[in-house]
């Protein structure tokens, strides 16, 4: 019960100002700029890991030594969390100003006017005398630049030498016919079984988008073009997807022991002695094998037919600018830093891929799995063909529609035939959305 | 100052003190008495504190509800204007998605079986609480803490772990040469594991059947034992009625609840939604859809269709409990 008058009067001019403060706070969101005349906030994003994080510090570390007005906000997410959270962002326009960019995503954002156009800033804050014109091409769109590629990765497969010696069993020397390698799967597995040891030759490589595109390349196909019309039918696929029956029979790991350790794979887990996967994924691996582990081969994957161009050198990620940012000059000193200095080189190695950039390869000490890595893209050099097209808007969750109902499969939920239909059921969805 | 009161005839103290809403004052002419200015004041006050609720009322549930029931009928991928496609993402749903059929299937089992199992544990142990006083505070505390914890990531964390090839679970069971590789991996155990995550999570409606049955008179049950009503009857004929009011509110209430299963599948499964699809409860694919596929307008017919079901469940439980729900005055 109110007092006085002035008592009811002071009790509403309260609420009234409690609820405008409560809006105003609110709507406050400030980017915690000190203003133009004084230091600069950058936010950046990246998707990774603890181990990429203290990378990460080390370089803006470094940054901040060359740049100590501009301060850098960084925060990290996992892949899927990571683009979730871009997604929602981007309708707001609250983008970070500099981002950790997935290709597949590329065009979607770009565009959707969402990425900083840096062709002017080409050689004008972003050195591009280090890096080949291929590279550069790689974050272009519609004939402009919207990404810088900090490295690039290609196709490999990737062995355990150490578990193929507690096992008695040859490693895969490379190349050959996916029948060649699922035969050495099943002999590897057959082997680790004789020796009383759970551990597998390897994964059902159809679960994997990259073999299918792998083997179309071989054929002169393609995933999607550029007018996101894919290359090739159902029958394509279902081809494809019966070549995983003898891994789905007991050659490969069963599909349940690959749920029990997801999100982390059956090579990273030792359980299975071979894995194909993008070359930049070594130095993950040995992090997640533990202490017992140094050591990885890397070979070529399997060809559908001699001579074939079917591998290229994809961008392992880029780096791009928000359109929305207000600091744009800030944005790109440090992109442009991201991507060439040699210090950068020196804290991440190959965890991001093979630096693109000569001046950033220069502070990698090639040593080891890096020398590998390098080593294996050179030997390449004859089965490496064009990039394919920048990926069509909404690849991403296609991709991982196919990683689903691959695991589907595994764990013989769907048929083949259901798997196809299900398949170009999603992509009708996503290429006419 | 205008006085209208002193123009127009006020009636004694006692009649206006009589009135009570929706009732007819005497002789049916008098007029309400007029609004003081004062307390016009404490409704402008009233208001005013009232206003960070409504503001956040209308534009967080009822704002974004309208929006989501209009873009239900579109194709929006976040990035582009949404399309207008009508009922196509309703007629979509079910005749051209397996996967939501299949996650509308995992999902009323998970409420068809899970409910009544955690409510049959709740009052059990209700029971067996109510039955003796002593160290009643303790076991109380302890029956209920899971439920504060249940939803959270760390749980969820802990019950993959519990459950996997070569968890505490499947080790014990492996003693007894039970050897199943793991819970969280197989698509035909996973299910019950959400469920018995579930059940052991009864602490909430717990608490509420144990005050339901403090209050129950004891004479009841002394009469029926007169009467010669061993135990089953006693729970038959006098807990289960006495205690129906209550029976209902907690059956409502968790069946809603389970309908909105998210976080512990999200973590078991690390959003997949698998093995094989069967963690894909109804909330997580319909937030894959939105979030991670950049299907919102299918996701928001999604919701709605969650919303009317749920309302169209709500309301048969209404409707049935007219006739196994005991209100006390009752003629029932």
């Amino acid at each position: 019960m109110f007092r006085s008058r002035r008592a009811r009067i002071r009790s509403t001019v309260t609420a009234i100002a409690a609820t405008g403060v409560l809006a105003l706070t609110a709507c406050a969101g400030g980017s915690g700029d000190e203003g133009s005349d004084g230091p600069v906030t950058l936010d950046f994003a990246f998707w990774g890991n603890d181990v990429r994080a203290e990378m990460y510090d080390e370089a803006i570390a470094a940054f901040n030594e060359e740049f100590p007005d501009i301060k850098v906000n960084v925060s990290f997410l996992g892949f899927p969390e990571f683009w979730e959270k871009r997604q929602i962002e981007s309708t707001s326009g609250g983008l970070p100003d500099v981002m950790q960019f997935d290709y597949s995503y590329l065009r979607q954002y770009s565009e959707n006017g969402l990425l900083l156009d840096l062709g002017p800033h080409l050689g004008e804050g972003i050195d591009t005398d280090p890096i080949d014109e291929k590279i550069l091409d790689i974050g272009v769109v519609n004939d402009t630049t919207y990404g810088i590629a900090t490295s690039t990765n290609a196709w490999t497969l990737y062995q355990n030498p150490k578990l193929l010696e507690s096992i008695g069993a040859a490693p895969y020397e490379g190349g050959g016919s996916w029948e060649d390698y699922t035969d050495w799967v099943q002999a590897t597995t057959d082997a680790a079984a004789a020796a009383g040891q759970p551990i597998y030759g390897g994964t059902d490589f159809t679960g994997r988008i990259q073999n299918f595109e792998l083997q179309l390349r071989a054929q002169g196909s393609y995933l999607f073009n550029d007018d996101g019309e894919p290359g090739f039918d159902e029958d394509d696929l279902r081809a494809f997807w019966e070549q995983g029956a003898p891994f789905r029979e007991g050659a490969g790991v069963p599909q349940q022991r690959l749920e029990e350790v997801y999100p982390l794979s059956g090579f990273d887990s030792a359980i299975t002695a071979s894995e194909l996967t993008w070359d930049n994924f070594g130095a993950g691996y040995l992090g997640n094998l533990g202490e017992g582990y140094t050591e990885l081969l890397l070979v070529e994957p399997p060809i559908t037919e001699e001579g074939a161009k079917d591998l290229y050198l994809k961008p392992s990620m880029l780096h791009t600018i928000s359109a929305n940012t207000e600091h744009p000059e800030e944005a790109v000193e440090l992109l442009n830093f991201l991507v060439n200095a040699p210090e950068v080189g020196a804290a991440f190695g190959t965890n991001r891929g093979l630096p693109a950039s000569e001046t950033q390869l220069e502070g990698v000490e090639l040593g080891g799995l890096e020398a590998q890595i390098q080593e294996y893209e050179e030997s390449i050099s004859d089965r490496l063909g064009d990039p394919p097209a920048v990926p069509i808007v909404g690849y991403g969750s296609l991709e991982e529609k196919f990683r689903v109902i691959g695991t589907d499969l595994g764990l013989g939920v769907v048929t083949v035939d259901e798997a196809v239909e299900q398949f170009f059921t999603e992509m009708d969805v996503v290429l006419n959305q | 100052m205008t006085n209208a009161a002193t123009a127009t005839p006020v009636p004694p103290p006692a009649v206006v003190d009589a009135a009570r809403p929706g009732e007819s004052r005497a002789g049916g002419a008098a007029r309400p008495p007029r609004r003081k200015p004062a307390s016009r004041r404490e409704n402008v006050a009233g208001y005013g504190f009232l206003l960070p609720w409504l503001v956040g009322f209308f534009g967080l549930t009822v704002g974004p509800m309208l929006i989501s029931l209009y873009l239900a009928f579109t194709s929006y991928n976040l990035f582009t204007d949404p399309k207008f496609i009508g009922i196509d993402n309703f007629v979509r749903m079910f005749t051209d998605d397996p996967v939501y059929m299949k996650s509308v299937g995992i999902t009323a089992i998970y409420v068809l079986v899970g409910t009544p199992v955690k409510l049959a544990a709740a009052l059990g142990i209700a029971m067996l609480l109510n039955y003796r006083d002593r160290g009643s505070g303790f076991f109380r505390s302890a029956f209920y803490a899971p439920s504060l914890i249940g939803a959270s990531v760390s749980v969820a964390i802990v019950w993959r772990a519990m459950f996997a090839n070569d968890g505490p679970v499947d080790s014990g069971l492996n003693i007894f040469g039970i050897e199943l590789g793991g819970w969280v991996g197989n698509v035909d155990l996973v299910v019950p594991m959400m469920i018995i995550l579930a059940v052991w999570q009864f602490g909430a409606p717990m608490v509420i059947f144990l005050a339901g049955l403090k209050q129950i008179p004891r004479e009841l049950y002394e009469a029926a034992e007169v009467d010669g009503a061993g135990a089953f009857r006693r729970f038959r004929s006098v807990t289960l009625p006495m205690l129906s009011p209550v029976i209902f509110f907690n059956l409502l209430l968790e069946t809603i609840h389970a309908f909105q299963i998210f976080a512990s599948a999200f973590i078991i499964s690390n959003g997949s939604g698998g093995p094989g699809g069967m963690t894909n409860y109804y909330t997580l694919y319909l937030y894959k859809r939105a979030f991670s596929d950049q299907q919102m307008g299918y996701a928001s017919a999604m919701a709605w269709v969650l919303v009317v079901v749920v309302a169209i469940i709500a309301f048969v439980l209404f409707r049935t409990s007219r006739g196994w729900v005991h209100y006390s005055g009752d003629s029932k």
